[in-house]
């Protein structure tokens, strides 16, 4: 029998392929159940018109009890968002991908949290400590314990 | 010519995933739980966890999900030394019954392991396992649609039902291996961290869903655990039971002994009884107001199972 992270991502895959991502998110590669990337972008209004982030999902064996590491893509000429919880590197600081992380989420869920935490955003701006944690931060942000402020998504 | 009635308005649903709204606050910067923090800011849960993972790694200790029943002498010598008051209290268990003890680790999910393993232990234990499979197994498929009510999609849970259901099952189907469940094959399951976890995920989806379709019973007892300010129910259950690893209190063992239809008692360890008696708090959901409670045994920060005899 599969695992039970292969039997769910089989699903979300098939729920995606079949009825579609929500407006503003794509599906970029899913080639197989290790890594996922999307295209993200803000529908109407927003610090962010025009512009198109590319998302990076890497799931271990223990999803979904486990969170997905998600960050934003930064090779290719692609960019993080300018954004209070997001970092140069493509990190992100959100609580539901690290201690607030629950099964019931899925990377769609996941998406539209990413999505909506840049709608409302009201000022382009790094996290304070930017710099200093670009130069020490781990390849996968699972590995770095962020300290959320109750309000992080 | 008559206009239509307007249509009723759609009744408040939660998304799917009923997603947290974000505000937009400067981040603190990482941070971890190092040799500097003040202990003062990690709940009785992050101690107990820290306390037992320095314990462990001193004594080379590695802990299993679940662990081998074993005296509740066991636990008594960890005190000796130490807390009269424990040691005076476990005593009194001791007077009342309760020899043995089946630890779990410490990792936040340890209320909700406890019980899943009490859980499928006594059916498997009943006079009539047949029957009381049945049962339970018929209690637990009428909360899918529960979960789906409450705005959990199904693909979210039903592999973590399957797991849980199919463990049910096996005590009284034989499986590949031509055998049905025995007491081997439970604490085996239990320590699998895909099995056990599944079930622990599963546990706290029904605790959520049962604080979220009776918000009346509890909306007064939801505060947040650490500032003890008043909190929403969604806002509750996504912190503090959706979550993995996060601790349960009162709100989270009513809510479950009532989902799963159980009677608990909980036996709180705490040194505080000057008589060396330990408080019971009792949770009574079970059809039957007399069936034995599954007993646990809470120390500030952890629970384990409480047995009274072999």
């Amino acid at each position: 029998m599969a695992s039970i992270s292969a039997r769910r991502l089989a699903k979300e895959l098939h729920e995606i392929q079949t009825e579609g991502c929500p407006v503003g998110i794509n599906l970029l590669q899913a080639d197989d159940f290790a890594a996922w990337q999307f295209t993200i972008e803000v529908m109407g209004e927003s610090l962010y018109q025009g512009e198109v982030f590319t998302l990076l999902f890497r799931f271990d064996k223990h999803y979904p009890i486990s969170s997905p590491a998600v960050q934003f893509v930064v090779t290719d000429g692609k960019t993080s968002p300018v954004h209070p919880h997001v970092y140069s590197n493509g990190h992100i600081c959100a609580s539901i991908l690290g201690n607030e992380w629950s099964p019931v989420l899925s990377v769609i869920a996941v998406c539209l949290t990413l999505q909506s935490m840049l709608a409302s955003c009201k000022k382009k701006e790094r996290p304070p400590d930017n710099d200093r944690y670009v130069r020490h931060a781990p390849d996968n942000p699972k590995k770095t314990q962020f300290h959320y402020d109750g309000n992080s998504p | 010519m008559t206009t239509p009635p307007p249509s009723p308005p759609t009744a408040p649903r939660l998304r799917p995933a009923a997603l947290p709204e974000i505000e937009d606050e400067p981040v603190k910067g990482p941070e971890q739980v190092t040799e500097d923090t003040d202990i003062s800011t990690l709940t009785t849960a992050q101690v107990f966890d820290l306390n037992q993972s320095l314990l462990d790694e001193a004594t080379g200790v590695t802990r299993p999900l679940i662990d081998e029943i074993a005296p509740i002498s066991t636990l008594r010598a960890e005190y000796e030394n130490g807390s009269p008051a424990f040691v005076r209290q476990i005593d009194w268990l001791t007077t009342k019954g309760y020899h043995y003890i089946r630890r779990t680790k410490g990792d936040g999910d340890c209320f909700y392991r406890s019980v899943a393993f009490a859980y499928v232990e006594r059916m498997m234990h009943a006079l009539n396992p047949a029957q009381a499979v049945e049962k339970g197994v018929a209690t637990l498929k009428s909360t899918l649609p529960m979960l789906e009510n409450v705005g959990f999609q199904r693909l979210a849970f039903e592999d973590f039902y399957d797991v849980l259901e199919s463990l049910l099952l096996s005590i009284v189907t034989p499986q590949v291996t031509g055998k049905t469940l025995n007491a081997v094959g439970l604490l085996e399951a239990f320590q699998s961290p895909e099995v056990s976890n599944s079930i622990v995920v599963y546990l706290r989806l029904l605790t959520s869903a049962q604080i979220r379709i009776d918000p009346d019973a509890f909306a007064p007892f939801l505060f947040h655990p650490e500032l003890g300010e008043p909190m929403e129910v969604r806002e509750f259950c996504e912190h503090f039971v959706e979550a993995v690893n996060k601790e349960a209190d009162h709100v989270q063992m009513t809510a479950l002994s009532k989902v799963l239809q159980l009677n608990v008692n909980v036996a709180y360890l705490d040194g505080r009884n000057s008589n060396g008696l330990v408080d019971f708090v009792e949770f009574r959901s079970a059809p039957d107001a007399n069936e034995t409670p599954l007993a646990l045994l809470y120390r500030p920060g952890h629970y384990d199972i409480l047995v009274d005899s072999e």
